[in-house]
């Protein structure tokens, strides 16, 4: 069984079709990450598993049931956009509201749980107004954690946040899936931190899902590229560019020679043209370049 | 991946739900100083009508209330009114109740606490339901401190507090009785313009100030049949009112509070709720 289905989803806003048929499919117990570049329909998608948008077509089910069944809904802890919560109160009282709402027993022993869990204990008497971005973020996912959720919808939980936010942010998804067991749906545009958590992934773009893999074919997918330093770069480069059909100069300052099979050939070629390899390694292209190599694939087609 | 829990489903009771939606909307009911200052209005009203009303005589200006009951209710149903003595009573509640409405259901909207709430197994009913009841109980509340400014001000003015007590005692509980119908149409009213928060608090002034029936009673005359309105019913309550009145209040608020619950309802089931 799956935690999410989805067939066919189409949603219109007006004249505007913000999905085009989108199928996707969650595994259970899951991480998976949901990529896609800003209005290509990843919020829509979110908002409507979540029960907040109504969609114009299409299926969706939740752990293999209608997703509006109000029994497969008491399983779902969503994170969309911004928490709900209301900001004069203090965090402690936000959760227990919600604890209400959700009509949970042993409400006090929950919230402390789901608080500890986002490292947020020590913040409970604080007023939600007063809270950082990343200690509102981390409050979100607290709340979604009421009721011991199956599924977790979190929409850019980690944008915005610095790189310590970022850390306890990814230090928490990760305790979450071990101590909660649930399933998570994380979309995000930082996809180097979304890399060092997810197990499957997937890609949207226009309003429809162009590729669902887990992390290890993604890892298969990616290709290996030599990256190597000489003291006369220009020249290395024109070099290697006649014998190899992609070679680029990176952020860091080397040049990535992809298609090179080993990098042996690459120093005995250079040492034969006069130049002294002074660096060299074998790397693969991370979730962001094969992101981004995918998407100006599909705009070439 | 082998670390998911059995799944167990439990579709939780209707009472359960309501029950704890229904404590969210009353604690944040009593934790808002919206909620207070609007008791304090409902209780100001009263004072402000006995003081600034008169009517213009050979003799100079006369009072329009020569008796205090009469800022609660009007002597007899009359749903064209003619001066502001017919009008200013007791329904002036439910005017100011429809921007209270607005303002505690617009903040719903504005913390994003429905997205917290419609992504969980709340209802769309539930929510209706619970609103209809929170917003009631804050209107009837607002006629209890109408009442205690009333007779303050009826003090204060000299003015008669001679009545007879049954007549008003059921004309007060009618009123009260007719804030669940009120509280129901704002709650719908808010629900449809849930986007346009000033929208909203315009149409429930609008809707709250009795205008269309006040029209109505204009062109059909002071005709009973009016009593199946909200506005109607508010003024049917007067100090004149018998056991008949009360039952006519209680039919038509709990009528319409059913009939807006469904409509709500079915809003914001068939559309974008957030």
């Amino acid at each position: 069984m799956n935690a999410i289905e989805i067939k066919g989803l189409t949603k219109n806003f007006g004249n505007k079709q913000a999905l085009k048929g989108l199928d996707m499919t969650v595994p259970m117990g899951a991480i998976y990450g949901f990529i896609g570049e800003n209005g290509s329909g990843k919020s829509t998608t979110e908002k409507l598993i979540c029960g907040l948008l109504v969609p114009s077509g299409g299926s969706i089910k939740l752990f293999g049931r209608d997703y509006t069944d109000a029994d497969v809904r008491a399983k779902v802890g969503v994170l969309i956009e911004a928490p709900g919560c209301f900001p004069n109160c203090t965090v402690w009282n936000n959760m227990m509201l919600q604890a209400a709402n959700l009509s949970i027993p042993n409400a006090k022993e929950e919230v402390r749980k789901a608080l500890k869990v986002v490292r947020m204990e020590g913040s409970a008497s604080n007023k939600y107004k007063n809270c950082s971005l990343g200690m509102k973020q981390r409050i979100g996912i607290a709340m979604a954690l009421l009721g011991h959720p199956s599924l977790l919808v979190l929409d850019e939980p980690i944008n915005g946040l610095d790189a310590d936010g970022m850390r306890i942010m990814r230090e928490v998804l990760v305790d979450i899936t071990r101590s909660y067991q649930c399933t998570v749906v994380i979309s995000s545009h930082i996809l180097g931190e979304l890399e060092k958590i997810a197990t499957h992934y997937g890609i949207v773009r226009g309003g429809k899902m162009i590729k669902e893999m887990t992390a290890a074919e993604l890892d298969a997918d990616c290709r290996t590229y030599v990256a190597l330093r000489t003291r006369d770069m220009s020249r290395t480069k024109a070099l290697l560019t006649f014998k190899y059909s992609r070679v680029e100069e990176d952020e860091s300052g080397y040049l990535r020679v992809y298609d090179a099979k080993a990098p042996e050939d690459i120093v005995t070629y250079l040492y034969e043209n006069g130049i002294l390899v002074n660096e060299i390694k074998t790397a693969k292209v991370g979730l962001e370049e094969y992101y981004i190599d995918l998407m100006n694939e599909k705009e070439v087609r | 991946m082998e670390m998911t829990r059995a799944l167990k489903f439990e579709t939780p009771s209707f009472t359960k739900r309501l029950r704890g939606m229904l404590g969210v909307d009353f604690y944040r009911l009593f934790h808002t100083p919206m909620f207070y200052i609007f008791l304090v209005i409902a209780a100001i009203i009263p004072a402000m009508i006995l003081g600034t009303s008169g009517s213009d005589t050979a003799e100079g200006v006369a009072p329009l209330y020569t008796n205090t009951w009469q800022i609660i209710a009007a002597d007899t149903p009359i749903y064209a009114v003619s001066d502001m003595g017919q009008y200013a009573n007791m329904n002036m509640v439910f005017i100011f109740g429809g921007i209270m409405v607005s303002i505690f259901i617009g903040h719903d909207y504005k913390s994003g606490y429905v997205k917290q709430l419609f992504t969980t197994h709340a209802k769309k009913q539930d929510y209706m339901m619970s609103k209809t009841i929170t917003c009631a109980f804050a209107m009837a509340c607002m006629c209890i401190t109408y009442l205690m400014g009333g007779v303050v001000a009826g003090f204060l003015a000299g003015t008669s507090f001679e009545v007879n007590v049954g007549s008003l005692i059921i004309a007060i509980v009618s009123k009260m009785i007719m804030s669940l119908g009120w509280a129901s149409l704002y709650t719908f009213l808010n629900i449809i313009f849930r986007r346009y928060f000033g929208i909203s608090i315009a149409s429930s002034f609008f809707f709250g100030t009795g205008i269309l029936i006040i029209g109505a009673g204009a062109i059909v005359g002071n005709s009973s049949i009016l009593n199946i309105f909200l506005y109607g019913s508010s003024v049917y309550a007067c100090l004149s009112s018998n056991i008949m009145t009360l039952l006519v209040c209680l039919v038509v608020s709990v009528a319409w509070a059913i009939i807006y619950n469904l409509l709500g309802t079915l809003i914001l089931s068939k559309s974008d709720v957030y």
